[in-house]
């Protein structure tokens, strides 16, 4: 047998080394519409994810929490006038004056429409840390892991030191340094080594995806690199880096308020860190309830905020279980119950 | 005794499942089982995992229980201990029966009493030895709070911890001052076995103790077990899935069924003449080393879900003999003989619809090798692959001086176009990392593999063109995986996960050929509908539909040789046969050759011997013998390969189980192996001459397809045939299962 | 192997101070105007436009152990036998020796941070341990949502909150320093009252807002060992339940919460910036602050290097402990992922 003839052609078995009972010659009879396959696509992508969160009370929750804020950030500033000096009586309760519904600081500026202004960019600061986390410890997690080798011993190193520098005071340095403003500079600085635990993590994942005899079996089958880590790495590792995007959102909240509050970052723009850091020095909140509703409004607000994202986080997990998805996609499974149940059975004989 | 009975006959009665329960008595029973059922309570309704079961347990017999997985048998081990799991609730009666009139009601202890039941009359040995152990205190802690919590005297206790330590081939003092994941998988088992009968129990239920381990540990278990059921006059309950395995153990022997015992009798009257149309369907679908190889038949349909068992004999569905009073009636037990009970209403036909052979015909030999090529499809040439053992990255690990696994030492091998090659051997032998080797999956650290005469890795590396380019080599070495849990990806349906093969490589073919390429394939494997099962997801297949989507996917790639990592063993026994068949089937249609690795010789011999193919021996990472399947199975020369032979129970009841021919049980240490023959340490032959120089299988060519790397096959002028045998000191019989390599070195 | 663990443990401990000594020298010529301009102008104002820049460059080796007139590898050789010797600088705000600042500093620190920390963690896993025992219990559901809700609680958050009402408002609290002034220092009783006194609210804000997150970890962590085949066989080789709850449920299920603790190290320590500075009470942290604000320099990097030397310190502390609880550290096993 010559080389040629045994070298595979390009894939198409066709002609006589296919039969015509042999299924590899079959040829579609039907068409799928165009219409129909986004339809599907729309169905696994968009609706059927939604419907699981929506399943569970935690994720319903918190959903609507972030919605809530995300809603003031974009509509909200649209709808409430800017905080003005002078604008109300100062110091004026909550709950009195309508037109003040939490009222009003020591320079009559209306508290929730500071509230209100300021979400926009703390929004802005919250997705700049969370995605530069996440992208960070993704890339370096999965390079490190999937390339091993110098790569991964050269990028484990520096990681764990990063790892071990205490968060805080490092932001707090280079915010000395850099004096950042725009807040999405804020949002990756305050971010700035709090990757390195979840890509530690990512990687040792990764380490054990990667042995699966599924990837293996991609590698075996030419799929490249890029490819592989995009469909079968990934998928795997989506509901950790959700539930981390969600967690490290908090965490920027925090330091971000944070150091706000202590006047280490310049003072831009209306924060609720300003906000508490204005009532708690010059207001002089401390020694009189007067100036209670000044402090507690932005407290309440960031603790609502995290309080909606934990909850949202903790539902989150189950958008990319297949065996949650399974029930949600196609609701004509009716072997599906029996599978679950079977496996239930097993455990318990099992056990 | 009679009060139970007596109980027991009326509430039997009132059930009207109508058992017998005469003919399940012995003598002299130590423990009883009276219509014991479990069941949890489900959303879909009550599963009922253990129906109705009567028993009886005879004093110190070894009973061996057999079924499928998900047959009910594990539950009845629990039962027997009264620790089944929560939810499940046990009802009916288990009597034990102390020496002497005695007599216990198991379920009516109280807490305190059943805790000292357990352990103490009547212990348990799991299947996973691994996950038994807490694997942060060591083993000897293990021992001392068993003894402890029962108030026994510590230093007698523990003397008899290391007797029992010894009994099985293992140094006392090395195996209690371990931690769990300091000991290998065997080790751990028959640590766990000394575990169980440190405080001297009566009875001793094994739940698949040994279903994890190699079939050689598994085989040097059980003749273990027998010599220390003599010693200790122990009554052994031995539950597992592998008929031949129990078979030549066992005194008696118990099939069960969706949840039920269907028939029961002594060993040999069971085997020899099994009544039960399942059990006949059992012995035929069990691969073995003595069934002719066009009688073995796996069995057709599926066992019952246990929420909705079948009205009638649950077995009626798949059972070629049933009739409407089968399928309206639960058949009772019938006698077979006085010992011997069936619950089938036409056993005495089973014979004559369900024939078997079970005479053991040796002779059958395949005509071998019509359809193989002059060319190699892949050749291997001197191969070695040899692993650094891996760092958890970071800083520091790249000044550790790592240890070298020696995975595959200096192998040279070809495959032919339509051939099929087996690799056997025990795990860590190699033979998993030499397969990959051969479809270009593990790059050699040495040695040349190549496709069609084109270096694999020469083209992968290359960045000119080669004769081959390296993508048409890739797509043509293609790999089934062992385990059906991971092979597929699990956030993929099946058509996705089957369309990324063609996506790759025929990017320009119409999205609907392709979905009707797949469905069509998912039809051929018998997954039938096809559009539903390519909408599924993983975990919606059981295992061997698992294994028939990465056989399409692999053979969508039209590749010339496939790679099958002991592709049925995790499958269930009567599956086997059928998923061995549809590769066969499949590779007369696509033109392909395999490579095929398992540890079972039973399993080598049915797929190397149905395509007349070669079947390879691995140890330690060297072929030791290679040649014809039924030649190997039938005429095995190298020593290893016999204790192979040996450790591959047959379903010949009057060849019991005998010690093993064997000097040690544990294989040595991968990352510093035996110098010369790597067998010496083990080997029954070995001599002296063994320990210094090593055979190879060229050595001695005598022009046939078989070889063997053993000195023995050289001619008498080999310096083997003078030097002295190597005899182990027999109070030492530890040190040299503990792999005692270092001492028989020979210093240079 | 294990000798291993210890060894690879000791050189990544040593290897990351030396890391962190680098950097903080690379930071403190990246300053803004840095010590040097910084200096100057402070010169400019004392002495008027005519400064020396000798005297200058003189002034900010004294301060800073960096002279920057000499070349780089010079600058950094020096920069490290100062800090060899134990010399961080002086502090241009104070205009003391920046060792003698913070080493009155750091014990209180260090003091008020381990006892947060033991406090979390063992009410975390006593909690953890007993809603895992009565999953699904009222009790355990309730705690639950409690634990989420005081874990979205920012812990300066709850420092104003405490200082305010219980300081401020009700003056049951001192609302700073770290002893009354009465008191004198010794190890009498009365200075140890006074200094748990004075460490309460700090060390409540912490623990109140950090235990929950870990209740909860502990609480997976011990449904899943509840799960494990050991536990059931344990169970039948009838060893007493607090044998069990012990030495196998809390013992595999503490293992992995180690990377929380050594995450809370961090954690607890750093955000000791915001925390002494509500409190008014003078750790490490509180003169970072007091730095920063001043743009003292040296006060700043060498309270941040103590602070991480601080949690390196304890990172490798807690490493060693958790090589003798886990047989399998360093043999690759070992089921601790991060760190
Ligand atoms: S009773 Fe009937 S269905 Fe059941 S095994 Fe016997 S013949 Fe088959
Ligand atoms: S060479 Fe010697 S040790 Fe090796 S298998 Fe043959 S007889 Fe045994």
């Amino acid at each position: 047998m010559s080389i040629e003839e045994t070298v595979p052609d390009g894939g198409t078995i066709t002609g006589d080394e296919a039969s015509a009972d042999t299924p590899f010659g079959t040829v579609s009879s039907g068409t799928m519409s165009r219409r129909d396959r986004y339809k599907m696509l729309a169905n696994e992508w968009v609706i059927a994810p939604f419907k699981i969160l929506w399943d569970d009370w935690r994720a319903r929750v918190g959903t609507l929490i972030i919605l809530a804020y995300v809603l003031m950030g974009t509509v909200g500033v649209r709808l409430v006038d800017p905080p003005r000096v002078g604008e109300g009586d100062r110091l004026v309760s909550p709950f009195e004056d309508m037109s003040h519904p939490l009222g009003t600081d020591n320079m009559g500026n209306d508290i929730f429409a500071q509230i209100v202004h300021a979400t926009p960019p703390m929004l802005e600061m919250i997705v700049a840390g969370a995605v530069f986390t996440t992208v960070m410890a993704v890339v370096v997690g999965t390079l490190s892991g999937y390339k091993g080798g110098w790569t991964d011993q050269l990028l484990m190193t520096f990681n764990d030191i990063l790892m071990t520098i205490p968060g805080l005071p490092l932001v707090i340095v280079i915010a000395v340094i850099l004096e950042p403003r725009s807040p999405w500079l804020v949002g990756v600085i305050i971010t700035v080594n709090a990757w390195a635990g979840l890509a530690r993590a990512i990687r040792s994942q990764v380490l054990t995806l990667r042995e699966e005899s599924y990837v293996e079996a991609s590698r075996l089958m030419g799929i490249s690199t890029p490819q592989i880590v995009m469909k079968d790495i990934m998928p795997g590792l989506m509901p950790y880096i959700l539930v981390n995007f969600v967690n490290s959102a908090r965490s920027v909240i925090f330091a971000s308020v944070g150091l706000y509050f202590l006047g280490i970052l310049p003072f831009t723009e209306l924060n609720w860190g300003v906000m508490m850091n204005l009532s708690y020095e010059t207001g002089g909140a401390l020694y009189t309830w007067e100036t209670a509703h000044w402090l507690l409004a932005p407290m309440v607000t960031i603790v609502i905020l995290s309080f909606g994202l934990i909850l949202f986080s903790q539902g989150t997990d189950r958008v990319f279980n297949p065996r949650v998805r399974a029930r949600h996609t196609s609701a004509a499974d009716p072997e599906e119950g029996d599978e679950d149940m079977s496996g239930e059975v097993a455990t318990h004989i099992r056990g | 005794m009679s009060k139970t009975d007596d109980t027991q006959t009326a509430t039997t009665a009132g059930t009207g499942a109508g058992t017998d329960l005469s003919s399940i008595r012995v003598d002299d029973p130590i423990v009883e089982i009276r219509n014991a059922s479990v069941t949890f309570d489900m959303e879909r309704g009550e599963s009922r995992v253990l129906d109705e079961v009567s028993l009886d347990i005879e004093r110190d017999e070894i009973l061996g229980i057999v079924g499928e997985s998900g047959s009910g048998k594990s539950m009845f081990a629990s039962a027997l201990l009264d620790a089944i799991v929560n939810p499940g609730v046990l009802t009916g009666d288990v009597t034990y029966h102390p020496q002497g009139d005695a007599e216990v009601d198991v379920l009516g202890l109280s807490p305190e009493q059943l805790r000292e039941l357990r352990w103490e009359e009547i212990s348990m040995v799991f299947q996973g030895a691994q996950s038994s152990f807490n694997p942060t205190i060591t083993i000897r802690a293990h021992f001392e709070e068993t003894i402890e919590a029962h108030n026994y005297n510590m230093e007698q206790a523990m003397a008899h911890a290391r007797e029992l330590l010894s009994d099985l081939y293992m140094d006392p003092d090395r195996v209690l001052d371990s931690y769990p994941h300091e000991l290998s998988g065997g080790m751990q088992q028959r640590t766990l076995i000394a575990l169980s009968l440190v405080l001297e129990p009566n009875v001793l239920v094994m739940d698949e103790p040994t279903a994890a381990l190699d079939l050689l540990m598994q085989r040097s278990i059980l003749s273990l077990l027998e010599d220390l059921q003599e010693k200790y006059d122990l009554s052994i309950v031995f539950i597992t899935h592998d008929l031949p395995l129990v078979a030549g153990l066992a005194d008696r022997l118990a099939v069960m069924y969706a949840f039920e015992f269907v028939e029961i009798g002594p060993a040999s009257d069971l085997i020899g003449n099994p009544t039960h149309p399942y059990t006949r369907a059992l012995l035929k679908a069990v691969p073995n080393l003595d069934t002719p190889l066009s009688e073995m038949r796996p069995i057709d349909g599926m066992a019952p879900d246990p929420v909705d068992v079948p009205q009638g004999c649950s077995y009626h569905p798949r059972c070629p003999l049933a009739d409407e009073t089968c399928r309206a009636e639960d058949p009772t037990y019938h006698d077979v003989t006085s010992d011997h009970q069936s619950a089938c209403f036409h056993w005495e036909d089973s014979a004559e619809a369900i024939p078997l052979s079970t005479d053991g015909e040796h002779g059958e030999t395949q005509a071998f090798a019509g359809e193989q090529s002059d060319e190699p499809v892949v050749s291997l040439e001197d191969v070695d692959v040899h692993f650094d053992q891996v760092s958890d990255g970071g800083l520091l690990s790249v000044f550790q001086e790592p240890d070298t696994v020696h995975a595959v030492d200096d192998i040279s091998l070809d495959v032919y176009e339509n051939d099929v090659v087996t690799l056997v051997g025990e795990s860590g032998c190699g033979k998993t990392t030499l397969g990959k080797a051969v479809i270009g999956a593990q790059r050699p650290t040495d040695g040349t593999v190549a496709y069609r005469g084109q270096d694999i890795w020469e083209a992968k590396d290359s960045r000119r063109e080669t004769d081959i380019p390296y993508e048409h080599i890739r797509r043509s070495l293609q790999m089934i995986h062992q385990d059906p849990g991971s092979s597929l990806n699990p956030n993929r349906k099946v058509a996705a996960s089957l369309k990324a093969p063609l996506k790759r490589w025929e990017p320009d073919m119409d999205p609907d050929d392709r979905q009707e390429r797949i469905l069509s394939l998912l039809e051929y494997v018998g997954m039938s509908p096809p559009g539903d099962y390519a909408q599924r997801y993983p975990h919606q297949l059981s295992g061997g539909e698992k294994q028939r989507v990465a056989l399409i996917r692999a053979l969508l790639m039209n590749p010339d040789v496939i790679l099958a990592d002991e592709a049925v063993s995790a499958l269930d026994v009567s599956l086997r046969v059928e998923v061995m068949d549809l590769m066969l089937e499949l590779q007369d249609l696509f033109d392909t050759s395999y490579v095929f690795i398992s540890h079972n010789l039973s399993n080598a011999r049915y797929f190397s011997g149905k395509a007349g193919g070669r079947i390879g021996v691995m140890y330690l990472g060297e072929l030791v013998e290679i040649g014809p399947a039924e030649q190997i199975i039938n005429d095995p020369q190298h020593p290893y390969t016999k204790v192979l032979r040996w450790s591959t129970a047959d379903l010949d009841i009057e060849e019991t189980v005998e010690d093993p021919p064997l000097r040690g049980i544990d294989i040595p240490d991968p990352v510093d192996p035996p110098s010369g023959c790597r067998f010496h340490t083990r080997c029954p032959e070995a001599r002296e001459a063994c320990t210094r120089a090593q055979p190879t299988l060229d050595g001695h060519d005598d022009g046939t397809e078989h070889r063997t790397a053993c000195f023995r096959e050289y001619d008498e002028s080999h310096e083997y045939w003078e030097s002295e045998p190597i005899v182990d000191d027999a109070d030492d019989a530890d040190v040299a299962v503990g792999g005692s390599d270092s001492d028989a070195r020979t210093d240079e | 192997m294990i000798n291993n663990y210890y060894i690879e443990r000791t050189a990544q401990a040593v290897f990351t101070v030396f890391a962190v000594v680098t950097m903080t020298f690379g930071m403190i010529r990246l300053m803004p105007g840095g010590p040097v301009s910084y200096i100057r102008s402070q010169l400019v104002q004392q002495q008027g436009n005519q400064v020396d820049m000798e005297q200058v460059n003189a002034l900010v080796e004294v301060y800073t152990n960096v002279a920057p007139d000499e070349p780089l590898y010079i600058q950094y050789i020096d920069y490290m036998a100062a800090l060899l010797q134990g010399d961080l600088g002086v502090s241009m705000f104070y205009n003391d020796p920046v060792t003698e600042i913070l080493a009155s500093a750091a014990p209180w620190t260090v003091f008020v941070m381990s006892i947060s920390l033991v406090l979390t963690f063992g009410l975390g896993i006593t909690l953890g341990a007993v809603m895992a025992y009565i999953e699904g219990s009222r009790f355990d559901v309730s705690t639950t949502l409690v634990s989420i809700f005081l874990n979205s609680i920012p812990y300066y958050v709850m420092a104003i909150i405490l200082v305010y009402v219980l300081g401020y408002q009700f003056n049951w609290f001192p609302t700073g320093g770290r002893i009354s002034s009465d008191v004198a220092t010794g190890m009498n009783l009365a200075f140890l009252q006074s200094a748990f006194y004075h460490a309460a609210l700090p060390i409540a804000s912490l623990v109140i807002t950090g235990f929950g997150i870990q209740a909860l970890a502990m609480r997976g962590n011990s449904i899943r060992v509840l799960g494990e085949d050991y536990i059931r066989v344990a169970r039948l080789r009838g060893l007493p339940p607090h044998d069990i709850a012990l030495r196998y449920v809390g013992r595999n299920a503490i293992l992995p919460m180690y990377t929380g603790m050594m995450i809370a190290i961090g954690f607890m320590f750093g955000g000791s910036v915001i925390l002494e500075e509500i409190f008014a009470y003078p750790g490490i942290g509180y003169y970072m602050f007091r730095g920063i604000m001043a743009r003292d320099y040296p006060l700043m990097m060498g309270a941040f290097l103590i602070i991480t030397i601080a949690v390196v310190v304890g990172i490798y502390v807690a490493d060693l402990t958790y090589g003798k609880l886990d047989p399998r550290a360093g043999s690759g096993g070992g089921n601790r992922e991060a760190y």
